[in-house]
């Protein structure tokens, strides 16, 4: 029983930083039709942000509020330089972003060399429930993605800002005519999906510690995740997210765990391709 | 690539449409006997030349690190053949690189064999299989696939073989498989040096020539139709699907050959020659030469392995920041590559089929 609960708690959990991780890549893949190739390199740089504020010798959490500001201030000035440029060309937009990705990535490579770097936890220690013990970092996260998750929906389906980043996403001629801006609306959808990655990165550094490579591990992973889920909703990548992260942390504990992680992708590539639309067909929230 | 698009719009109905657009096929023809010279045989000229007399001028560890880079282009020609010319976005071409690489090194390490008229045909064979399998999957079907679903589908095929060749202790696990032994030819053995250059050579431009046969001939002319417009190429009644997947097929078998080639001359596997870095490393030369041009590829391949070889003593660590950001211009203002500086679009579009005819014709 305690096994079980504990296994429930690391599935959980490890789905949730999926999620996290995903729902910035999904809002910009939905919203604007690109794969950002990039988006790996955003949860990096959040996590380096939290990482200096550390070092610093600030409180963490100075950093992890920081890191998504910061991050999505990025990629709003790189919406306007560049990836504005790549809207009409989805495979142009790819190899576009995974240039940015490289040069943001061969640039942290270089700032903090081939280590590991640790970022202790802001809330350590564990919960104790009864005699089984999770740990308490792990929980934030849980809540924390539930929180942004909500937060996002809301945005999206509540707010006059929301409806406006729809309509530009449904047909941008109309939402022109409407006297929407839509450039600005892709700027700020992109901001919005950058700092989301920032914030993910952030919070999951104590958890995976800090290396240059840190976004490409989630960067595919992320990409399956939303293809599975649905392009074109809000609601899709995130349910694709929670698929794929809860697959990739349940199957290493019924098979290898080399095997479990071939298979996870295999199923999710077999499942893409006989059910294009994804889990969740359509536009929308 | 919208630059290209303009050009090869206007060629292909007049290519295609025969009797129908005369006026347009006429034009093609003069813009090219007016352009007189051919710049392409100059430059596969110069670089074939310059290939040829590399190894007598440079020292002996830069000819072994020469034959790294012809084997690279060769790999770079299998992707260019899939992308530049088909339009198919493979992120995951080190997979037919990587994978045929591990089979000739399990065959040498296991079977002793090394014999290299039973290791690079069995390399191309795996290469080829490969590309059956996951092309087949990705691009057949009843509905047309994605070209991102493709583009995706081939990237995550290579990062879980990556996953699986870390993991999977028969084939080394992390370290992949160390010291294979010298490809050899019966007695002879191939081990670094001029004769290895010369033999990689050799094989670069037999498959070069193939490949050029290959892209100017009919079936070269509904590729660059699919690349440009895949639904008109589709209701002129080609199997647009089984054309992609001959080519893509055709790319691995390429790929295969080139990372036999590379397993030997290496003399060791490791899990990143079929992972996600080799992948897109090979789009990066042929996106710097040029796609869609076979020298492009070639070219790109020595500029970008030669200048990260000749900063890589002082500027190790910003070396790959400087590729990203010439990358990232190239994309932004030379969509069509390095060689669009000296090749005009014309003739990187090229002429297919029966020539002469039209030579001939008044």
């Amino acid at each position: 029983m305690a096994n079980a609960f504990v296994a429930a708690f690391e599935i959980l959990s490890f789905g949730a930083i999926i999620v996290l991780i995903v729902l910035g890549l999904g809002i910009i893949a939905s919203m604007m039709g690109i794969f950002n190739f990039a988006q790996g390199e955003f949860v990096l740089l959040g996590a380096y942000i939290t990482y200096l504020a550390y070092a610093k010798g600030l409180p963490i959490w100075v950093g992890m509020v920081a890191a998504p500001f910061l991050v999505g201030a990025l990629g709003f000035v790189l919406e306007a330089l560049i990836i504005r440029r790549f809207y009409a060309a989805p495979i142009v937009a790819m190899l576009g972003t995974y240039a940015l990705g490289l040069i943001i990535r061969e640039a942290v490579r270089g700032l903090i060399g081939g280590f590991y770097l640790t970022v202790p936890e802001p809330i350590g220690g564990s919960i104790d429930i009864g005699t089984m013990h999770i740990s308490a970092w792990r929980f934030t996260i849980i809540v924390i993605t539930i929180l942004v998750m909500g937060g996002c929906y809301l945005l999206l389906s509540r707010t006059s800002f929301g409806l406006r980043m729809r309509a530009t996403l449904e047909n941008p001629s109309l939402a022109r005519a409407s006297g929407i801006s839509t450039p600005l609306m892709y700027g700020a959808t992109f901001a919005f999906g950058s700092a989301l990655a920032g914030l993910a990165g952030a919070l999951i550094v104590p958890v995976f510690s800090l290396y240059a490579d840190l976004g490409i591990r989630f960067l595919i992973q992320g990409f399956v995740a939303v293809m599975v889920g649905g392009v074109g909703s809000f609601i899709g990548p995130v349910a694709g997210a929670g698929v794929i992260g809860t697959l990739s942390a349940a199957l290493p504990w019924v098979m290898a765990p080399v095997v479990a992680d071939v298979l996870v992708f295999v199923l999710a590539i077999a499942f893409i391709k006989f059910r294009p639309q994804g889990l969740i067909a359509g536009k929308g929230v | 690539m919208p630059k290209s698009m303009g050009a090869v719009k206007q060629a292909i109905p007049a290519e295609i449409g025969g009797g129908t657009d005369l006026a347009m096929a006429e034009r093609v023809a003069t813009a090219q006997a007016v352009a007189g010279r051919k710049i392409l045989p100059i430059v596969e000229g110069v670089v074939l030349v310059a290939a040829l007399v590399a190894p007598l001028l440079l020292q002996d560890y830069l000819t072994v690190f020469a034959t790294r880079v012809i084997i690279l282009a060769l790999f770079a020609l299998s992707f260019d053949l899939v992308w530049g010319y088909a339009g198919i976005m493979s992120f995951g071409q080190a997979l037919f690189f990587g994978s045929a690489g591990y089979g000739v090194a399990l065959l040498a390490r296991d079977f002793d064999i090394t014999n290299i008229f039973l290791v690079l045909p069995a390399g191309t064979l795996i290469g080829l299989t490969f590309a059956l399998l996951l092309g087949g999957f990705l691009l057949l079907g009843r509905h047309p696939s994605s070209v991102i679903f493709v583009s995706l589908g081939t990237l995550t095929g290579s990062y879980a073989a990556d996953r699986l060749a870390r993991g999977w202790y028969y084939l080394g696990g992390q370290n992949g498989i160390p010291s294979i032994a010298p490809m050899t030819a019966g007695a002879y053995e191939f081990s670094e040096g001029p004769a290895f250059y010369y033999l990689v050579l050799g094989i670069l431009v037999v498959v070069y020539l193939l490949c050029r046969f290959l892209v100017r001939s009919q079936f070269g002319l509904a590729l660059a139709g699919l690349r440009e417009n895949e639904q008109r190429i589709a209701f002129f009644g080609y199997k647009a699907q089984h054309l992609k997947a001959i080519i893509f097929a055709i790319g691995g078998a390429i790929a295969g050959l080139a990372g036999s080639l590379y397993a030997f001359h290496e003399g060791f596997v490791w899990p990143n020659m079929v992972g996600v870095v080799v992948s897109t490393q090979v789009v990066l030369y042929v996106l710097f030469g040029g796609s869609g041009t076979l020298i492009g590829a070639v070219i790109g391949t020595v500029i970008v392995e030669g200048v990260s070889f000749w900063l890589s003593d002082n500027y190790r660590d910003i070396w790959p920041i400087i590729l990203g950001l010439l990358l990232l211009l190239v994309i932004l203002f030379r969509p069509l590559g390095l060689i669009s500086f000296v090749l005009g679009e014309r003739e990187r579009v090229g002429s297919f089929g029966a020539k002469e005819k039209r030579n001939a014709a008044p």
